[in-house]
């Protein structure tokens, strides 16, 4: 444990120009939030309103939480915002987690720190607790955030703290992952597929009777039920956790050697298979790995989100005083969650087109590009030999949601034709997924040192406007700037194909304009 | 055709990166069939040079031609042509050394199955593990191996043997020499003194973005400082006030000094009358013109701090 302390000064000196923005970011859902809904809701009749047109909504619920929490204003607050909140806190935490110990070591920078009077443990121990640190200041701020708008103190304490233990859980999972692969591409992998995990198990539980919400740290969290009865008990879940994860972290960093996993890596090829032949081929092999991964995370949604589908039907047939105050009925609440789904299965697929597209900054700083472009491929080549995977990725990873959330709806509807209609709605959003990794591909060109910046600016930016525009009451012209509004609400509205041409015009040209960029400038810098 | 004498001509070439100078208005001239070295400190821009003529940076000013083209505008069409070592390897982690050096080959054009099997043979590269557990030494052969299994007519090595072993510097010393007597053209930046003085035919040092020497190693031998002794049967009286006579050490009949290389003729000339008894000459090492030039750079550092 040597050299914890100074390691921890040197993380967070590291971080200070990142982590500050995480906290900002969620600070401000907390803040827009809290406002709006006061706003909007802050009498106990409109309240009441809200509480019947939800409380039969499956939909609605699937995306947020228990519907318990619309007992108070506050606890609507908690309903509408902290799955999102929770899923920024904990990508944050592993994101420190996961740069901190398996990248450092990978890069062979932990070597350097490693052969100082610094202990075996110190990385790991200066890492979780700086997501520690991280976390509780999430805490504290989520707290004055809620106090300071006005929402009672026991609560807010309770949802801060909450807040808190959703992002320690995912800190010391991040933690003991690190120690399992060798390296920090399958950290997280794993960590986000928990996430989505943990989101949609939720989502089944707050739907069906609660119970699988109790296998999602995300769940434990909005089961405190802050503003609404304020359980203290279930905060006692994370910890447990944590301190499980933790152990078995340091279990198994002890019986590992430095830049190991729990898995050697086997030998590779003796010589390059006939295939492996041009920069597409290299771009295929390099992202196939996560491009499996995406695509099954996205399935594996869409069968989720496919498998909710049908209660809500059952709702609305138990129910049909409610469907009578729907203009389209049963079937037009069913097609409204599908578009709903698939729209937030859409924003996944661009975060994931611009971590693909992304990796052509990552071979070019890394010095990779170098050997490639000293060869007869031209920056064209190297430069469309990724983003063909970009491209097509995204239609892959789309067309794997639509394709799971077909099968799994049409399975219990018994209607096969489910899968090549969901198939089909899901890449409808396909141009406006490439119009995000044409943003990427023109940083690439004119901006690259910020090309990363953009680009996740870009995709936050988007599901802001999808996820919030209504909630948050943003203007109209912030709303159009996102190509997802200009994307037809399929199947709840009809297919228009004229903003997807010209969205996929602008694509095309904005990646041409990157092109062009990338052509005149100096490589490698 | 140019092509024919020079494999490499460049002129005045000048870039920068933001404020910083890299290249300041640096000549050099490669003949084709030689192996030129490139020698010059830490960041005096020999790297930049090559990234240059790789057409991976842009030019600021100044003339570069390479194999009878222009690096940046006919790239792909040269890089056909070329075979590049980078000076600090790094590889695709998850992909074996066996298939870069096969990936690389065809994406220049092929390579020859025959002596890339001959090569990892004689560099005992083991082709089979994956780039992350290689050493630096290991990923700087998985490149060599890579370069010299083609058949490239230009060859561009930055400082490629920095994390070889004894051992494998030899093999890299025989495999340039066999390149060298097939007519190849070799560009090899280096540090290592012993290797550019058994393989080069010429050699260019440069500094701060500036070339400062160029020519074949006997000609800057002649630029530089020849160290005598010598023992003579009458005082050594003479010596004091010579043009090109340095550091003067005389102990009765004894004398150890330097001389400009151009004065030799002219101080020995001197001393034949004074009856020598013993005279050793020893021709400047690399090392020394070298260091000359380090020298140098350190005083003109020290000016431009002050």
């Amino acid at each position: 444990m040597t050299g914890t302390l100074s390691l921890l000064r040197f993380m967070l000196r590291r971080e200070r120009a990142g982590l500050p923005w995480w906290l900002l970011g969620a600070t401000l859902l907390v803040l827009v939030q809290s406002t709006q809904s006061q706003n909007l809701y802050g009498s106990p009749e409109a309240l009441q309103r809200l509480r019947q047109t939800i409380g039969g909504n499956t939909a609605v619920i699937a995306m947020n939480g228990p519907p318990r929490l619309l007992e108070s204003i506050g606890g609507e607050v908690v309903f509408e915002i902290f799955a999102f909140v929770a899923i920024v806190v904990a990508l944050m935490s592993m994101f420190l987690i996961g740069r901190h110990t398996r990248a450092e070591e990978e890069t062979g920078r932990a070597e350097l720190i490693r052969s100082a009077r610094v202990g075996r443990h110190a990385p790991l121990a200066a890492a979780l607790a700086l997501a520690v640190l991280a976390n509780l200041a999430v805490g504290v701020l989520v707290v004055a955030t809620a106090a300071g708008t006005g929402l009672p103190v026991t609560g807010s304490l309770l949802f801060g703290a909450a807040m808190a233990g959703v992002g320690i859980v995912f800190a010391a999972l991040t933690a003991a992952a690190a120690q399992v692969f060798e390296n920090v591409r399958a950290v997280y992998g794993t960590v986000g597929l928990v996430l989505g995990a943990a989101y949609v198990l939720r989502a089944a539980g707050d739907v069906g009777s609660g119970a699988l919400s109790w296998a999602s740290p995300i769940g434990w969290g909005q089961r405190t039920f802050p503003y609404a009865g304020d359980r203290w008990w279930p905060l006692l879940l994370p910890l447990a956790a944590s301190a499980l994860l933790t152990t078995a972290a340091v279990a198994l960093l002890q019986h590992r050697d430095f830049g190991a996993g729990l898995v050697p890596s086997r030998p590779g090829r003796a010589q390059a298979a006939a295939s492996l032949r041009n920069a597409y081929a290299l771009a295929w092999r390099l992202q196939r790995g996560s491009l499996i991964g995406w695509a099954a995370g996205l399935g594996l949604l869409g069968v989720a989100y496919g498998s909710i589908a049908d209660t809500i039907e059952q709702f609305i047939r138990d129910n049909p005083e409610i469907a009578e105050f729907l203009p389209g009925g049963a079937a037009d609440v069913v097609d409204a969650y599908l578009a709903l789904t698939v729209g937030m299965a859409a924003l996944i697929a661009a975060a994931y087109g611009v971590a693909s597209a992304l990796r052509i900054r990552a071979e070019e700083t890394s010095g990779r590009a170098e050997p490639v472009l000293a060869t007869a491929t031209s920056r064209l080549t190297w430069l469309a030999g990724h983003l063909s995977v970009a491209l097509v990725g995204t239609a892959l990873v789309l067309l794997a949601f639509g394709l799971g959330e077909g099968a799994a709806y049409g399975l219990i509807i018994s209607d096969a034709g489910q899968v090549p209609r969901l198939a089909g709605v899901a890449l409808t959003y396909l141009p406006a997924v490439w119009l995000v990794i044409a943003v990427v591909v023109v940083a690439l060109g004119w901006a690259p040192r910020p090309s990363a910046a953009l680009g996740w600016v870009t995709v936050g930016y988007c599901a802001v406007v999808t996820l919030f525009a209504d909630s948050f009451g943003l203007p109209e012209w912030v709303q159009r700037a996102s190509p997802f509004a200009h994307t037809p609400q399929v199947p709840l509205a009809d297919l228009a194909l004229t903003p997807l041409i010209v969205i996929v015009g602008l694509a095309a040209a904005a990646m041409g304009a990157g092109y062009a960029g990338l052509r005149r400038r100096d490589v490698g810098y | 055709m140019t092509t024919s004498t020079e494999a490499i001509s460049i002129a005045a070439l000048s870039k920068s990166f933001g404020g910083a100078k890299a290249l300041d208005g640096l000549d050099l001239s490669v003949a084709a069939g030689e192996v030129h070295g490139f020698l010059g400190p830490n960041g005096s821009g020999k790297t930049t040079t090559i990234r240059v003529l790789l057409g991976l940076l842009r030019p600021d000013a100044g003339r570069v031609r390479m194999l009878g083209g222009d690096p940046w505008r006919d790239a792909v069409a040269l890089h056909r042509r070329l075979a590049y070592v980078p000076g600090d390897v790094t590889l695709w982690p998850g992909i074996s050394g066996g298939e870069v050096i096969d990936l690389l080959g065809r994406m220049r054009g092929g390579l020859d199955r025959h002596r890339r099997d001959e090569l990892l043979e004689r560099f005992d590269l083991d082709p089979r593990k994956k780039a992350r557990t290689y050493s630096k030494g290991n990923r700087q052969k998985v490149a060599l191996i890579a370069a010299l299994a083609s058949d490239a007519e230009l060859l561009l090595l930055d400082e490629p043997t920095s994390g070889l072993d004894p051992l494998m510097e030899s093999v890299f010393q025989q495999c340039i020499q066999e390149v060298k007597l097939q007519g190849r053209t070799v560009l090899l930046s280096s540090h290592i003194l012993a290797e550019v003085e058994a393989l080069c035919d010429r050699v260019s040092i440069i500094r701060l973005g500036r070339t400062v020497e160029s020519g074949t190693l006997a000609e800057l031998r002649h630029l530089t400082r020849t160290a005598i002794a010598v023992q003579t049967t009458q005082p050594l009286t003479a010596l004091d006030g010579l043009p090109g006579v340095h550091d003067v050490l005389i102990e009765d009949h004894h004398a150890r000094f330097d001389v400009d290389t151009a004065q030799l003729d002219t101080v020995i000339r001197r001393l034949a009358p004074l009856g020598v008894r013993s005279l050793t000459s020893t021709p400047p090492t690399l090392e020394e013109l070298f260091l000359r030039h380090y020298g140098d750079e350190q005083t003109a550092d020290g000016k431009a701090a002050s």
